[in-house]
């Protein structure tokens, strides 16, 4: 740029007339008029001049012969050529100007560099030209738009309120108004001063830009199967989680909230389950950070979720990827001033339900049958039923463990930023107490993010976080210890508390286990965690064409979790009442780095992407606990207080080293092919590096010319991928053998030893999971997008299927990992959006997601089938892994009723009477053994959809989603537990109790008693598809002529409820939950806390 | 360029060019075989990690240890109530799916599969010989305990005495082969053992090693084995025992169970509620449902009873009267009254009982009442979770084995055979046995002997019935108002000695063929 400056200026050399004669004029000028207007350079410069009748042309070359300036101008402008008369005495170079083109029609500029332009007045007179970019539809400001005067560079953006100024030194130019997403507007300048534009939202779906992992691509460009959430999406429920942001919004992701406790993670299957053992959940990368702590994102502060889920997508994540990629990206402050935005809403939970239980009397009486069926004398005498009848219903066990709390969630943002540095600032505070005595869960975050152009070639980013978070008793498993749990064994006829105030701790008619009440309000399991993660980001734009990006994002999370279990929970009465501390202290460091080279020639386009990364984790933890303190009353915080204590403390670490390489190409915007390859290499594994490449093509079909003339049709494109993902389901060291520490062990009764037990077995030759992922694809949009549709075929076979396989007792009995066999997901996707209408006020959106998903077990390597957790109660086994079947396969007996009195004598033959359970006896021996179990139910869903919409008229707008699954069973153990039939319990709770196998009354339902009436059978296998109301709300924007007076640039009030609605023939608590421990169990619940019901008052202000 | 840039750019293409990540893996937080077996104390915690395996609910702490011995006349319960596992083998109808039993089968193993590490590897710690040897021995010990509970429970089993690679699938071994290693691991125990060993009943020596060979030969004369020869074999043993006059019997029974290693224990298993490791086989668990220990606003803990196990009617009601069975069997029950602090006291057979069976009083304290805390009209507190050691081998075994074996080796009762049950029933306050009896007469009455001498103790009378085959002489005996053995079995028991392999190690095992019967 300075050279062809310096050809340009020196106007006495020989040559430059004809220089100038070949340009354009005006041309030169718009180029100079990037460069800085200055008038400082010129206050030092004076000029000597005695002149009469000299041309102007003469005068100015007067003045560059006494000074360092030179003059700029074209030949032929005539007036140069008039005469004038001048006196200066050491008088500025500026004022002199001044009064040689006072009366011309010639004006001039002086610019940096000691240049000075000289032109005709209405060439280099500088025009302000301000105004408001709007929304055709909706009338709303649009922010970020480009001016551009056409045919320069010259150019401003819109403000956060759509206004815009502009400086113009010609008014025969037009303006360019763009922005993605809408059609380019030109309007010419006439003179005018104000120019307001109303913009035409034209967005095809390929005019987005989509975060694709180490860089953005135009969705018309992007080869593979991913789905994108804007944050107006995300923010139009009141949530509390990230993950909830996904659910029934994205086809082909499952999201289900297993449990109803406060800050539990929710269940995210992309595409079906891919491994047995280890974690489904996607891989989430926050910004760019690999394995982000989603809990430290407050919902609000999203620009948007990506969701990769064919691995053409999710290769360049290697042996993170299988299960689907999850890309958050933050917001960033826009340029503009400052905006305030706070967003708060209080919610009510609730019990969705409660189940049909026995009050006292009723429950008294069929004690009194039952032990009168043993032969017994009655538990109650008459007297005793008496008084129980008088008393009313009894203790509501369930009513007394739970309640309806408050939930609150508070959000304040500050950003805005210049064109050099953009900020935002966030806080947000939840507190969110749970359905059960003593449980809770708060959390409260803050966040920065600034981008700053620090040069024209360099960018900075750099985003910070911080956390804590603090719960108690948010853990409860499901197991017969867990008061919600013992709620419904327990006996109706006990009261809660005794005359005297203390809690009556045991039934001789409930669960053997103590009162829930007592043990929800002494039992304490409590974590606070503080998490902060910082990511700095360099983007250095070598060439126009070639960037680079370093990144570092460093994690640190400390981890609080004290315990106690003091006298009067189920620990303290069984003796071992105790209080213990872990501290654990985890850190991860991520270093990214990565060449971008993106050029077109001609038709061509090409994106090249190389990439280093490194990452590295290490975790420190150290316990403590001190059995049978002297005294509670100090809680948890004095262990010095045990009568015994005992230590443990342990360290992992873990290193990732990573290569990948990725092309984009891209031929007329029609044909777009990406490859990646990504080699890790990971400490976990004695083979340290694996590869995983990834290809796939696409063809927007309407960019073709046999297309163009389809003006409805928008979008049409094919997508075709293949790619190779990992699941790094192998912890660290675990192909080393291990020596850990056990039980101190006393010789003498009283002294103990400490003991260093040889671990189980391991193998050293494990491998990841390997995806292998083929998908078929079709987006299309209609009507300017009015009408959506996208749907992707799959198929995913994984291999190398990592099983904690059972080691035999001899050799050391527990499990080891073991790469046994392979799984297929197969599954069709189906997504649907339109605006069927859209007039004046009145405007609808909706959405309809069906994902279906086939799982199948191929191959066990050699194996028919394994029995998971052996057999034995439900909670600990009753699936199997079998080839040819689904994963989430119960197994049992199948349940055929009872044996009626008519067929005494060949329940007999099974050592059985009437009123027993009768089940199908497959090998005929007349006895129910293992020969008789057989697959009876299954615990996923054949599909599973979601249906948003979102009906808005003038200022009101009203938001429904419903989400649903279909074909999924649920094995409860609920239902045996309150029939008496499972677990401690004593006697049965349930009201269909009432309905048991009498000689007079010959029901199904069995009685209780016999061994063989209890066995794991298709009796407590239940259908669990359902339809949930999710989430409804009706909000109101208060008009603007109002909030201007009160300068809030808007206001929004709205009432939501969440489960408001479940249609389900399950009759237990909730549908959605389950306490499956991994992707073989899914199904089963052992009395899982529900999913809430909430009703929600909230308030969205910005100003 | 600017030079700062180059810089950069040159700070990046050294990072991709070396690659500074080390992924090599170091478990700084755990012991591993490449860092271990050094020292002596690393063998000191290893030879304890055999022991400890065993003081677990799992394996010895619970009463599911005997699950499988409920098929003998002094072990029964609940006909209801959460006992289904130990109910169906009362009721000799146990199957491959009955959850507790199966840790008999994981229990012993996972106790030999530590025996085999140190075993394997205490040669390379750097000690002296004596207590490398002292370490060894004791493992060789607890691994052929082990091997003898589970020959014993399931019959062939395989043969697992070196390390053994996860992916084996080894067949089941003859029984034979398996006494044979017992056998030889006991004789090496006796061998390694060093002369200056100290001898407590909480550690395997070379006395509990002659004392556990005794029985074990003992039962290599009965069934499977059936082989008489070893009936000598057993009586020397037994007789290096008697002579060392390193036990004698505690004069008074109850004490043996409310007071930890006394005089006469030789080979006990350790427990500490404190620690973590509880015997809850005492206490709680043979406390009837219906008693409730004084309400907690009263004094006591308001705990009630888990009605676990106790005898059957006809075992109690043919026990000697004497002392002995005064301080073996609970006969009156105390039930609270509404007060939650009087009781009411019925005898066994009252109908305001649920079971209507007589209980063990001996189980019921723990260690000095650690357990249950009484008198004779009131129970104060009651807990599950004990701190009383288990006695695996008592020095009447060692009498009665000897009895026995001398009798059957010689074909006669000897007056030594005479003397060593004698000391027994003296110490029961029973008269001295009969003189003048035949062997066959002679082994009935020791056998009689051991029935209520270890009423309800670890299935020792389960497996004297296993060896003598006596199951149809005690179903023939058994009352009409025990849980109902099923008809077919009664009739023909023979496939009941031996118990089912728990059906997920058959899993684990498809080329293993199942117990006939199951």
């Amino acid at each position: 740029m300075k050279k062809k400056l310096q050809n340009l200026i020196p106007i006495s050399k020989p040559g430059i007339k004809k220089l100038l004669l070949t340009m354009k004029l005006t041309i030169v000028i718009v180029f100079l008029s990037v460069l800085q207007v200055s008038a400082n350079v010129y206050a030092q410069v004076t000029v000597n001049l005695d002149v009469r009748e000299k041309s102007v042309r003469e005068v100015l070359k007067s003045i560059e012969q006494q000074s360092q300036v030179r003059f700029f101008f074209s030949d032929d402008l005539l007036a140069m050529n008039e005469l004038i008369d001048l006196k200066a005495d050491n008088k500025n170079i500026i004022s002199v100007l001044d009064d040689i083109f006072l009366n011309s029609p010639l004006t001039y500029r002086a610019f940096d560099n000691n240049l000075i332009v000289i032109a005709p007045k209405q060439m280099l007179q500088q025009q302000k030209i301000t105004g408001t970019v709007t929304d055709k539809t909706s009338g709303e400001a649009v922010a970020g738009v480009n001016v551009v005067v056409q045919g320069t560079t010259t150019g401003a953006i819109t403000d956060a309120n759509g206004k815009y100024s502009i400086s113009v030194t010609n008014n025969n130019v037009n303006l360019d108004f763009s922005f993605i997403g809408y059609e380019k507007v030109t309007v010419p300048i006439n003179g005018q001063s104000e120019i307001n534009v109303k913009l035409v939202n034209n967005s095809t779906l390929l005019d987005e830009v989509v975060v694709v992992g180490y860089g953005v691509q135009m969705r018309r460009d992007v080869t593979g199967a991913t789905s994108t959430l804007k944050a107006d999406v995300i923010a139009s429920r009141p949530i509390t989680r990230v993950d909830q942001a996904l659910q029934g919004t994205t086809p082909g992701v499952s999201v289900n909230s297993n449990s109803g406790q406060p800050g539990t993670m929710l269940s995210v299957r992309i595409r079906g389950t891919n491994s047995i053992t280890g974690s489904n959940d996607p891989l989430y990368v926050i910004d760019g950070y690999i394995g982000g702590n989603i809990e430290s994102i407050s919902p609000e502060d999203i620009e948007s979720i990506e969701i990769l889920k064919d691995a053409s997508a999710t290769a360049i994540y290697g042996s993170r990827g299988s299960n689907g990629v999850v890309l958050i990206t933050t917001k960033t402050g826009k340029e503009g001033k400052m905006r305030v935005d706070f967003n708060t809403w209080i919610s009510k939970a609730s019990m969705p339900k409660y189940l049909d239980l026995m009050n006292a009397y009723d429950f008294a009486n069929t004690v009194n049958a039952q032990y009168a069926a043993n032969g017994q004398s009655p538990a109650f005498s008459d007297a005793q039923l008496q008084t129980i009848r008088a008393g009313g219903n009894g203790t509501d066990w369930q009513k007394a463990v739970t309640r309806s709390p408050l939930v609150q969630n508070y959000q304040l943002s500050v950003s805005g930023g210049t064109a050099a540095v953009k900020y935002l600032f966030s806080g947000s505070y939840l507190d969110q107490p749970g359905l059960l005595l003593n449980q809770w869960y708060n959390k409260g975050s803050i966040r920065a993010n600034v981008d700053v152009k620090a040069t024209d070639k360099i960018d900075l980013k750099f985003n910070i976080t911080a956390l804590q978070s603090k719960n108690r008793n948010t853990d409860y498993s499901g197991d017969l210890y867990d008061p919600f749990t013992l709620a419904f064994q327990w006996d109706p006829t006990t009261a809660i508390k005794d005359a005297n105030g203390n809690y009556n701790l045991h039934s001789s008619y409930g669960s053997i286990q103590i009162n829930p009440v007592a043990e929800a309000n002494n039992r304490m399991s409590d974590n606070t965690t503080d998490n902060f993660t910082a990511t700095g980001m360099v983007i250095y734009h070598i060439l126009k064409s070639l960037t680079f990006t370093s990144s570092a994002s460093y994690e640190g999370q400390f981890q609080y979790t004290p315990q106690l279990f003091g006298p009067q929970t189920n620990t303290g009465l069984s003796g071992n009442d105790h209080a213990t501390v872990n501290n654990t202290r985890y850190r991860s460091f991520q270093n990214s780095n990565f060449f971008t080279y993106k050029n077109t020639f001609g038709d061509h386009s090409i994106t090249l992407t190389a990439l280093y990364e490194q990452q590295n984790r290490q975790n420190i933890n150290v316990q403590a606990q001190a059995n049978k303190l002297s005294s509670y009353a100090n809680g948890y915080y004095n262990l010095g207080l045990g009568g015994t204590q005992t230590i443990s403390s342990g360290y992992w670490a873990d290193a990732l080293q990573s290569y990948m390489g990725r092309v984009n190409y891209s031929f007329k915007n029609k044909y777009n092919l990406t490859a990646s390859i990504r080699d890790d290499g990971s400490s976990h594994l004695t083979k340290k590096y694996s590869l995983f490449p990834s290809a796939a093509l696409s063809w927007n079909i309407n960019n073709e010319s046999f297309l163009q003339n389809v003006k409805s049709l928008s979008v049409l494109k094919l997508r075709l991928g293949y790619g190779k993902t990992g699941n790094q389901a192998v912890s660290p060291y675990a192909t080393i053998p291990s020596i850990g520490v056990g039980t101190s062990y006393y010789f003498n009764g009283t002294t103990p030893t400490v003991t260093t037990p040889l671990g189980t077995a391991v193998t050293s030759s494990l491998r990841w999971e390997t995806t292998t992922q083929y998908d078929a694809g079709l987006d299309a949009g209609f009507f300017k997008d009015r009408v959506t549709f996208t749907v992707d075929f799959y198929n995913k076979k994984i291999s190398d299927l990592l099983y904690d396989y059972p080691a035999p007792d001899y050799l050391g009995g527990g499990t080891y990992k073991r790469n046994i066999g392979s799984l297929e997901n197969k599954g069709i996707e189906f997504a649907i959006g339109g605006t069927p209408v859209a007039a004046n006020k009145l405007r609808w959106n909706t959405y309809l997601t069906i994902s279906f998903n086939q799982n199948k077990v191929v191959d066990l390597g050699g194996l028919d089938n394994v029995q998971v957790n052996g057999i034995g109660s439900p909670q600990t086994g009753l699936s199997i892994l079998k080839v040819g079947m689904p994963l989430g396969e119960f197994y049992g007996y199948q349940f055929l009723g009872t044996w009626k009195t008519s067929e005494a004598t060949e329940a007999a033959k099974f050592g059985l009477k009437p009123g027993d359970a009768k089940y199908t006896d497959v090998n005929n021996d007349h006895s129910y053994t293992v020969a008789d179990q057989m697959p009876i139910g299954n615990g996923m869903p054949k599909y599973s959809f979601g249906f948003t919409n979102d009906v808005s008229y003038g200022n009101f707008t009203l938001s429904f989603m419903f989400q649903g699954m279909h074909g999924n069973q649920l094995f409860s153990t609920s239902f045996p537990y309150t029939y008496g039939g499972l677990g401690d319990t004593k006697n049965a709770t349930s009201v269909d109790a009432l309905n048991m196998w009498t000689p007079d009354h010959e029901t199904d339902f069995p009685v209780i008693g016999s061994t063989s009436n209890k066995l794991n059978s298709s009796r407590y296998v239940y259908d669990a598809s359902f339809v949930k109301l999710k989430n409804f709300s009706l909000a109101y924007h208060l008009p603007q002529s109002l909030l201007e007076k009160v300068k809030i640039s808007s206001l929004e009030v709205y009432v939501s409820g969440q489960n408001i609605l479940c249609f389900t023939k399950y009759k237990g608590y909730d549908p959605e939950v389950t306490t499956a421990q991994n992707a073989i169990t899914q199904g089963l619940e052992t009395g899982s806390i529900p999913n809430p019901r909430t009703l929600t008052v909230g308030l969205k202000a910005s100003f | 360029m600017n030079t700062k840039y180059y810089i950069l750019l040159t700070f990046v293409v050294l990072m991709f060019v070396t690659g500074c990540q080390k992924l090599t893996e170091d478990p700084k937080g755990t012991l591993s075989p490449g860092t271990y077996f050094k020292t002596q104390s690393d063998l000191d915690a290893s030879v304890a990690s055999i022991y400890e395996r065993y003081a677990h609910d799992y394996n010895y702490g619970f009463t599911t240890r005997m699950t499988s011995c409920f098929g003998s006349d002094d072990l029964t319960t609940d006909p209801a109530l959460n006992k289904g596992d130990m109910r169906e083998f009362d009721e000799l109808n146990g199957s491959s799916t009955t959850g507790s039993y199966g840790q008999q089968w994981t229990g012993m193993w996972s106790g030999i599969y530590q025996a085999n590490n140190v075993i394997a590897n205490y040669q390379k710690v750097n000690s002296t010989d004596d207590l490398k040897n002292a370490a060894a021995a004791q493992a060789y010990f607890i691994r052929a305990w082990s091997y003898y509970m589970l020959v014993r429970t399931f019959g062939p089993v395989p043969l697992i005495i070196v390390p053994t690679d996860v992916n084996a699938r080894p067949a089941r071994d003859e029984v034979s082969k398996v006494y044979a290693s017992i056998v030889s691991d006991l004789q090496t125990a006796i061998d390694l053992f060093p002369a200056s060993f100290q001898i407590t009943a909480g550690r395997a020596n070379q006395w509990s090693s002659k004392a556990l060979l005794a029985d074990v030969y003992l039962t290599m004369a009965g069934w499977p084995i059936n082989d008489a020869s070893n009936n000598a074999l057993a009586a020397s043993e037994a007789n290096d025992v008697i002579q060392s006059g390193k036990y004698s019997l505690v004069p008074d029974y109850g004490t043996v169970f409310s007071t930890n290693n006394s005089t006469e224990s030789i080979f006990t298993f350790q427990f500490n509620v404190a620690g973590g490791t509880a015997q809850r086989g005492f206490g709680l668990s043979s406390v009837p449902l219906e008693e409730v220990a004084i309400d907690a606003a009263f004094g006591g803990n308001g705990n009630s009873g888990w009605d676990d196990y106790y005898p059957e009617i006809n075992f109690f009601k043919n026990a000697p009267k004497c002392s002995r069975t005064d301080a073996t069997f609970y006969t009156t029950i105390k039930l609270r009254n509404d007060d939650k602090k009087t009781f009411v006291m019925v005898p066994w057979n009252s109908n305001l009982t649920h079971a209507q069976h007589p209980y063990y009083k001996k189980f019921r304290s723990g260690l000095n009442g650690d357990g249950v805390t009484e008198t004779a009209n009131t129970i104060i507190t009651m807990n599950a979770s004990t701190n009383k050691a288990l006695d695996v081998i008592r020095y009447p075994m060692v009498l009665l084995d000897y009895a026995e074996a001398s009798a059957m080796a010689t074909g006669a009762p000897t007056a030594a055979g005479y003397a060593a049950v004698n000391l027994v029933r003296q110490r029961a306050g029973l008269p001295n046995l009969t003189t003048g009896l035949s062997a066959t007469a002679f082994r009935d009455s020791v056998v009689n002997e051991r029935a209520y001498e270890f009423a309800g103790e670890n299935g020792v009378r389960w497996f004297d019935v296993v060896r003598l085959q006596l199951l149809p002489k005690i179903i023939s005996q058994r009352a009409g108002n025990e849980n109902p053995i099923p008809a077919g079995i009664a009739a023909d028991p023979s496939s009941r000695y031996l118990s089912p392999i728990p059906q997920n190690e058959m899993y684990r095992n498809p080329a293993w063929t199942q117990n006939a019967g199951y």
